[in-house]
């Protein structure tokens, strides 16, 4: 394993005995399958809040296995010794460096082994369905074992990726975005719980604001399954709840100034607006300066584990945020390209779905986590 | 102003005294030295651990320069080697860059293309959010930063603009190297012996190296870490220092014991090292020394005080043994000048004022009633003014011993004394006593044998103590009439005589 990771891995587990000599509590839940964190964190921080305290949260396994850094390749042994992959995602942006990371630690893995992948992992600067689709018909002339894709708009791409299979090409979707219900691409590794995550950081919101208030959704690319499952999950919770309002719903294609000028518009708007849910990762940075810089008092939520989202985190600007696990994201899709690329298809080797978890973290949640991905650089 | 009289024991005090304040001293004194040297001791440690960890420290400094410099030429290398390949696909530059990577050894080295493509051995990706510096919208010199990557690793990236360097066509912007910072820390380790602490800090003292500077500082912000532990003004001093980039010394308590770091710059970089020894070793060291010192001090102030009361000893015992000997001198000296005072220098008997003496003393016991039988003889040399007359002095004189060693001779048993000129008494007492007839009898036929031989002739009358006697001149005087009948019998017989 690599020494970086290992040393991530040691950094964790001391985070999390810390965290289970401060905050533990015997109720902390690990829900088996359930990726999503929420629950019983969300009650207690709602108690925290409703008692006038800062959320708190009573699970120290939330910050420790948010993020496992700690991977091996499974016992599968490659067919080839070679193997050369094209992956696209949806933008240039840290949130995919982190996969990038995972990826890379499975290709030492592989090397080690003797087996060496090449690959290639590109994006364009803004989210571009046009783009992706150009992308992918570059590489399919090219002899690639395995193209990944991090769908951008399952409306448009699915149909490509469908094309791509009929002619023989090995495809796969990766990250937080699969294709559309029915696209035949071959297997889909990531987050395949959007619309709930979407659902449990708006029912956190929720409970937060006592169910009662005015809220915007700011969504990110528009098309992009992963933005738009969690916003629907968002405003089906929201429905739930007679005296809950949504005031707005924007896109910032993944843009943190346009989400920081389109929550300036919203707060014009809707002065009294009292929640944010924000989809994806530029959208809670973009609201937070919005927030600051107004005085506002909105309530946010919102997704992964930007560095500076992870500090409006801890000065309590932030809520809440739910923190995929990236680095297994970037590994397991790296392992299953393989075995794709071997010829293999979903069964026992690999489900046509690799599902990796989401964990809501708290404001006492934000400094563990904030050393643990980034370390203490300040 | 009177003088006061030193006795022997004002003198044994005076010794004793002396000598126990003057060791009180030498304790004291060899005492206030040890932890002098203590004192000494310290301080030259600190200076000596000061200029120690400065010199650590700017070896340290000087390694990672030569790491990164080293680096920079070896990317230099690669792109001169990189232009000279004709490159004309992935496959051929991702060949090339492993060449690279086994031939100069360098980590992660990776090319960028104008649109911020990232090519290294295996990966081709778009990097622009990945790597810092590709967000700057010039890159015209050399780039050296550290970054955290997601995971909490931190790497040391080191990049050169590669201006004309064109591949497949395609025009490249720079070449960089990602180095684990792991790796320089395990560089920087080579010399430390588990005895020092360092660490590498940013300009806003945040750990680069993840490593721990003591237990105190640790791997936290250096500056959190401070804060309070040092004043206020030399807490602000440390931070200009890092950042204007410059070199200092931090000093602090931590559980009563004193710690000093020293931070250089490193070239180029923004960065401090700070090295720090490790206090405990210097402590146990210090301390060893300070033991080992004060035990010594210990042993050399016993030794002392043994050796100086065994001295004490001998010279109070040799003194008072000279007092002795003195005392003695003394009253040897004494009695020769009193022996002196009651001899008669010509023949060596007690002189007039022995008798003296002795008659006051015998005096007191007839009183007393505590003597029992005394006798007096009184012996008067016939013919001596006519010796002297005659034949000079010094015939008289030798007439005088002549007649003195005759009395002597025959009053064995008493007691002599020249009580005048020509005139000598016998004192005898108890059983002397016994034999004065038969000693006087002989005498005088000696004396009158003499008278005819023209010999030492000595008139003798003697007379024995009665009850009515109530000093010694009473006995003495009946002698001395006796003596004046004797003479004239001898006057008769042919004797030459003074007349009287």
């Amino acid at each position: 394993m690599n020494p970086i990771f290992q040393k991530a891995k040691l950094l964790s587990t001391v985070m999390a005995a810390a965290l289970l000599f401060t905050a533990a509590s015997p109720d902390s839940h690990a829900d088996g399958k359930t990726e999503f964190s929420s629950l019983s964190e969300t009650e207690s921080a709602i108690e925290a809040g409703a008692n006038g305290g800062a959320a708190i949260s009573k699970s120290a396994e939330s910050v420790r296995s948010a993020v496992d850094f700690e991977h091996e390749l499974d016992s599968y042994e490659p067919l080839k010794d070679h193997y050369t992959f094209y992956f696209t995602y949806k933008t240039v942006h840290p949130w995919w460096d982190a996969v990038a990371l995972g990826m890379e630690e499975a290709q030492r893995q592989f090397l080690d082994k003797g087996v060496t992948i090449t690959y290639e992992y590109m994006a364009p600067e803004g989210a571009s369905a046009d783009d992706q689709t150009e992308k992918l018909h570059t590489a399919e002339k090219k002899d690639y074992d395995v193209i990944g894709v991090d769908v951008a708009d399952e409306a448009i791409i699915s149909p490509v990726l469908d094309e791509m299979v009929e002619a023989g090409t090995k495809v796969m979707t990766f990250s937080s975005s699969d294709a559309a219900e029915g696209c035949k691409r071959i297997a889909y590794v990531g987050n395949t719980h959007n619309y709930k995550d979407g659902a449990d950081l708006t029912e956190a919101l929720c409970q937060r604001l006592g169910y009662r208030g005015k809220v915007a959704i700011l969504v990110g690319s528009k098309g992009a399954p992963c933005h738009e499952d969690r916003a629907r999950g968002a405003q089906d919770t929201i429905a739930q709840y007679g005296d809950m309002e949504i005031a707005a719903v924007e896109y910032d294609m993944d843009s943190v100034d346009l989400a920081y000028e389109l929550t300036l518009k919203i707060l014009k708007e809707h002065p009294d607006l009292d929640g944010l849910v924000c989809c994806n990762m530029s959208n809670p940075v973009g609201a937070a300066r919005a927030i600051i810089e107004t005085g506002s008092r909105a309530v946010i939520v919102g997704m992964d584990h930007d560095q500076e989202a992870l500090r409006y985190l801890d000065d309590g600007v932030i809520y809440c945020l739910g923190v995929q696990d990236c680095f297994s994201i970037g590994f397991d899709t790296l392992q299953v390209a393989v075995k794709i690329a071997d010829g293999n298809l979903p069964g026992r080797l690999f489900p046509e779905k690799t599902d990796e978890i989401t964990t809501v973290i708290y404001q006492a949640d934000a400094a563990p986590m904030l050393a643990l991905l980034y370390g203490d650089i300040s | 102003m009177e003088r006061v009289r030193i006795t022997k024991k004002i003198f044994m005090l005076t010794a004793i005294i002396g000598s126990l304040v003057i060791l009180a001293m030498v304790v004291a004194n060899t005492l206030w030295s040890s932890r002098q040297a203590v004192y000494a001791t310290d301080e030259a440690v600190s200076a000596v651990s000061a200029f120690y960890l400065e010199a650590m420290a700017e070896r340290r400094a000087q390694t990672i320069t030569n790491q990164i410099n080293n680096n920079f030429e070896h990317m230099e290398k690669a792109r001169v080697f990189i232009e000279e390949e004709e490159i004309a696909s992935q496959e051929q530059l991702r060949e090339t860059l492993g060449k690279i990577k086994s031939l100069l050894s360098l980590n992660r080295f990776a090319l960028v293309d104008e649109d911020n493509v990232v090519y290294t051995q295996y990966t081709t990706y778009t990097g622009r959010s990945r790597h810092e510096f590709l967000s700057r919208e010039k890159m015209e010199d050399r780039i050296i930063s550290a970054v955290t990557l997601y995971g909490s690793s931190r790497q040391l990236c080191l990049a050169i603009p590669t201006p004309g360097l064109t591949i497949m066509g395609k025009p490249f912007k720079a070449c960089f190297v990602q180095i684990d910072m792991a790796d320089i820390v395990n560089l920087l380790a080579f010399d430390d012996q588990g005895k020092t602490y360092f660490g590498l800090y940013s300009k806003n003292g945040g750990n680069l190296s993840g490593t721990e500077l003591g237990p105190v500082i640790s791997d936290r912000n250096i500056f959190d870490a401070t804060e309070g532990l040092v004043p206020e003004a030399v807490w602000q001093e440390t931070r200009d220092h890092f950042a204007k980039e410059e070199a200092g010394r931090l000093s602090f308590s931590s559980d009563g014991a004193a710690e000093t770091l020293c931070y250089v710059p490193i070239q180029n970089t923004g960065w401090e090292i700070a090295v720090l020894i490790r206090e405990s070793v210097i402590q146990d060291q210090i301390r060893e020394i300070s033991e080992r010192s004060m035990s010594n001090s210990r042993n050399q102030i016993a030794f002392t005080l043994v050796a100086t009361l065994v001295l004490a000893a001998v010279l109070l015992a040799e003194l008072a043994a000279l007092s002795n000997d003195e005392i003695e001198a003394e009253k040897k000296t004494s009695m020769t000048f009193r022996e002196i005072a009651n001899t008669d220098a010509l023949t060596g008997v007690r002189n007039k004022h022995a008798y003296s003496e002795m008659e006051a003393l015998l005096n007191q016991k007839i009183q007393e009633k505590k003597i029992q039988r005394l006798a007096v003889a009184v012996c008067d040399i016939n013919g001596l003014k006519h010796v002297n007359d005659t034949q000079g002095h010094a015939a008289g004189d030798k007439l005088i011993k002549d007649a003195c060693a005759m009395i002597c001779n025959y009053f064995k048993h008493g007691a002599v004394f020249r009580i005048g000129g020509d005139e000598f008494a016998v004192i005898l007492q108890n059983e002397a006593c016994d034999a004065l007839t038969e000693v006087l009898n002989a005498l005088n036929r000696k004396v009158e044998e003499n008278v005819k031989t023209n010999g030492v002739v000595v008139s003798v009358g003697s007379s024995v103590l009665t009850q009515e006697d109530r000093q010694l001149r009473d006995v003495f005087d009946r002698a001395d009439q006796i003596m004046y009948e004797r003479k004239k019998e001898l006057k008769a017989m042919g004797a030459k005589t003074r007349l009287y």
